[in-house]
């Protein structure tokens, strides 16, 4: 397969990248570091922990995301790798999933490593590993891929710096949907209402995975959530590559 | 016999810049290419050629036109599964190795293991690549480079070879090489399709030629008809007799000690110069008809047009 | 001619992804709205060490960050299901101050987050003098009250609202009245501090059992009194401190009266001759107290606050 043999060599290539492995030492500094951390706080030290602990695998793993994802396609057509390899029959959306699968591929396995030091971390401390921590990680890696695919999007049309701005702003934009909720409740009916309300179903709500509070406060997750949660974050990720694609396939490569 | 490449009217208008300005690049292509045959796309710089490989692989979409690859449409991807393309100067990816990069184009070919290695094997000799075959890519020369990129190109034993300037950069000796291979080509029943400036090349190998001229072919036919065996003048270099016995049958181009180069214009003059030197006892040190070559036509086509 | 059923296909069923993605993504959004889950963005703010820290983090948005740190501290208090939020309630409203000494809305508020939060803990304010649990946790939220409104008087020594708001706990919630005059004493050196804040000082000294300092800083007022409103209003207070110290004379004498003669006096001259006061006085307009035989109460023959 075509997507399969794409996705391969952009595993290779992504694996090769350095800042994967800076961002990786610091997110995993910031896991250690939380158990020093936990010294200085007062009560319950082993929030802090887990709270250190999730923070840091999401934010390094969204920069690895953005800052490896906006290259990707940037990249193969700044240095006209591109040409021998639209040449051959495959789709141009062949060459968009391919390059999508490969960095997710790559986030999953720094993922994974990420969450095993976070787990040896808690284990250490608590002697037991919550199973509510490891779904806040899969949530978080759920998040990953949204992620990923906006950074393909951009990269599909843009340079990489502008384009790690959009998905940095896609990023912030889908964690302050609430701010959006609390204006629509401020706002008195009409056409400006309707309009914000449209944007606010559409832009996206990253918080719909953000599972880190519930686990680390030992609050109730509702059960219906998990699915919604997951179906939410599989159509906008075939939403954002839909659009990758179609913006993908209209390009005249000069 | 099927034509390999078909394009019919084909037309590209760029809008480039800011302030978008069209410029139309492609002012309605047509020519054909026969299958098994090897055709010469000749043209000056920014006439079209680059631009017309990329429509024909589907890079760039025309605005209008038809364009069919062995009767498929250009615009389907299936369309290139008999296709091999060597870009004019080739990137591939520099973390792989030849190998490496060979066996990923394979993938994409979807071919089965054991064609795979068989074939990656044999197109790494046949290049000449057999003992860089593992160093990584970043690692090789332009000549080298030029290798890897058509041992990638007939990685599918494709049946169509679309070549974008193949001896750009090259050796003597390795445009040398790159020539035979694409003699072999023509023995395999393949069909070459390249872009040139090396009009001797072109000449030596190709069996037609399409001349592009600012968006617009202004010459096509086969070699041997564009190109007459007409004799535009001789070179005859004579020694031992002073240039002045010959003021009325010819131009004295140079002199070098007391050998002289003349341009005899008449054929039936060079007798006359011939028998002048006999009987002076002068020295007949070379005697060449200049027939017409395909720069001539290029460049009397370019002037012209 | 372009195969156009092949591209046009292609275009479609992209088109079709496109909209039924995007449906999904409005659907599920609506599907995930209803769940109800406790949103508490950034409640990590409690492991800052202290608002000195934060100051230099923010990079100069020192009242942006206090702002959002605002904003999201009243999310965070009115989100009843969390428990043990008032924890840090000090320490959270301290960062803000820190980072905005003059951003005056905090200080009101956090008071009275914390004063809420002391009601709720409790369910009467009487029980704060008790030691139990939650009486002293209630009074801990209390302290806290004091501390911000403190703050705030100390970063904004020109508004008077911060010593007000704190008379006021001290005077309703806490019923500490020396605590209370404290307060609305320094208040009314503030400029721009309401006129009835000294009457209030006023009632607090008198409540707390100063009658006779309650006498004459009544009296004080009543002399300076600028409209006849606030003159009358004070004139009432004067009633009801005389009357006050003339009923608890003459409610402890006929109490000795009943002792010494077993039942209560026929009439307060009774007590004169009896030799258990001098005189029976009368009250401020010199009118006579109400005296009634039967149960030996002795009460005023009008209401003080409708003369």
């Amino acid at each position: 397969m075509t997507i399969k043999a794409i996705a391969g060599i952009t595993f290779k290539e992504a694996k090769r990248d350095r800042i994967l492995y800076l961002l990786f030492f610091f997110a995993a500094l910031g896991i250690v570091a939380s158990r020093v951390l936990a010294i200085l706080t007062v009560g319950d030290r082993i929030k802090i922990i887990k709270d250190v602990g999730l923070a840091s695998i999401s934010i390094f793993g969204v920069l690895m995301a953005i800052l490896i994802g906006t290259g990707l396609v940037y990249k193969e057509i700044d240095k006209k790798t591109i040409y021998t390899l639209l040449a051959k029959p495959l789709y141009r959306a062949e060459f968009i999933l391919g390059k999508f699968l490969g960095l997710v591929l790559t986030l999953l396995v720094m993922t994974g490593a990420m969450a095993l030091i976070f787990l040896a971390i808690v284990f250490a401390h608590t002697g037991t590993v919550e199973g509510g921590l490891l779904v806040a990680v899969a949530y978080i890696f759920l998040e990953l891929v949204l992620i990923t695919a906006v950074a393909i999007l951009f990269s599909s049309f843009s340079t990489p710096i502008l384009s790690s701005l959009f998905a940095l702003a896609f990023y912030l934009i889908g964690h302050l949907s609430w701010g959006l909720e609390l204006l629509i409740k401020k706002m008195r009916p009409g056409a400006g209402r309707v309009l914000v309300h449209a944007l606010y179903m559409v832009l996206p709500d990253l918080e719909n995975f953000n599972f880190r509070t519930e686990v680390v406060h030992g609050l109730p997750i509702p059960p219906g959530i998990y699915l919604s949660s997951v179906l939410y974050g599989v159509c906008y990720t075939a939403f954002l590559l839909g659009l990758a694609v179609l913006v993908f396939r209209r390009r005249d490569f000069v | 016999m099927a034509d390999a490449i078909r394009i019919e009217n084909l037309r590209k208008t760029f809008r480039l810049g800011f302030i978008p300005r069209p410029r139309e690049i492609l002012k309605g292509i047509t020519f054909s290419v026969r299958e098994g045959e090897t055709f010469g796309y000749l043209g000056p710089n920014g006439a079209g050629k680059t631009t017309t490989i990329k429509c024909l692989l589907g890079l760039i979409h025309p605005d209008a036109g038809t364009i069919e690859i062995l009767g498929r449409s250009a615009s389907s991807p299936r369309s290139r599964e008999p296709l091999g393309f060597l870009p004019e100067n080739p990137y591939f990816y520099d973390y792989l190795t030849a190998r490496e990069f060979l066996a990923f184009t394979a993938d994409l070919f979807g071919l089965d293991r054991g064609v795979k290695r068989e074939r990656i094997a044999r197109l790494l000799e046949l290049v000449g690549l057999g003992r860089a075959a593992d160093l990584p890519l970043r690692k090789y020369s332009r000549g080298m480079l030029q290798r890897a990129g058509l041992a990638q190109a007939l990685i599918n034993d494709p049946k169509l070879v679309v070549l974008d300037e193949p001896l750009g950069g090259m050796d003597p000796l390795g445009r040398k090489e790159i020539r035979d291979i694409i003699v072999r080509f023509k023995d395999e029943g393949k069909t070459v399709f390249f872009t040139s400036h090396i009009l001797q090349d072109i000449e030596m190998i190709c069996d037609r030629v399409a001349i592009i001229v600012g968006g617009r072919i202004v010459k096509e036919g086969g070699l041997r008809d564009l190109v007459s065996e007409k004799v535009l003048f001789t070179e005859v270099t004579v020694s031992g007799i002073s240039p002045q016995a010959f003021a009325d049958l010819g131009e004295c181009v140079s002199t070098r000690g007391d050998r002289v180069l003349l341009k005899v214009y008449d054929e039936a003059l060079v007798e006359a110069v011939v028998s002048l030197v006999h009987d002076r006892k002068g020295r007949l040190v070379s005697l060449s008809p200049r027939t017409e070559t395909l720069e001539d036509i290029f460049v009397d086509t370019v002037t012209r047009t | 001619m372009k195969t156009p059923t092949r591209k046009g296909s292609a275009t479609v069923l992209l088109v079709i992804v496109l909209l039924v993605s995007l449906g999904g993504i409005v659907g599920l959004k609506a599907a995930t709205d209803r769940v109800v889950r406790q949103k508490l963005p950034g409640s990590s703010i409690i492991y800052v060490p202290s608002g000195k820290f934060l100051k230099y983090a923010a990079f100069g948005y020192r009242d942006l960050a206090a702002d959002l740190i605002y904003l999201w501290a009243i999310q965070y208090y009115s989100t009843p299901t969390i428990d043990d939020r008032y924890d840090h309630l000090d320490h959270v409203f301290a960062i803000i101050n820190e980072l905005d000494p003059r951003f005056q809305d905090p200080y009101e508020v956090g008071a009275m987050i914390a004063v809420d939060g002391a009601r709720e803990v409790l369910t009467e304010a009487r029980d704060l003098s008790h030691g139990s649990g939650r009486g002293a946790y209630a009074r801990s939220l209390i302290e806290a009250a004091f501390k911000i409104l403190d703050r705030g008087e100390a970063n904004n020594p020109d508004q008077y609202i911060y010593t007000f708001d704190a008379g006021h706990i001290a005077l309703m919630t806490l019923r500490d009245y020396p605590l209370a005059e404290k307060y609305f004493a320094l208040c009314m050196k503030i400029p721009g501090a309401p006129e009835f804040v000294e009457r209030l000082r006023a009632n607090a000294i008198f409540r707390k059992g100063d009658l006779k300092t309650a006498w004459e800083t009544w009296f004080d007022i009543y002399r300076r009194a600028p409209d006849e409103r606030t003159k009358k209003i004070a004139d009432n207070h004067l009633y009801n401190i005389k009357a006050t110290i003339d009923l608890a004379a003459l409610q402890e004498a006929a109490a000795k009266y009943r002792d010494r003669f077993g039942r209560w006096p026929a009439d307060l001259q009774a007590l004169v001759g009896a030799g258990f006061v001098r005189e029976v006085p009368k009250d401020f307009d010199g009118k006579d107290y109400v005296y009634d035989p039967a149960t030996g109460k002795v009460r005023t023959v009008i209401n003080p606050w409708r003369r």
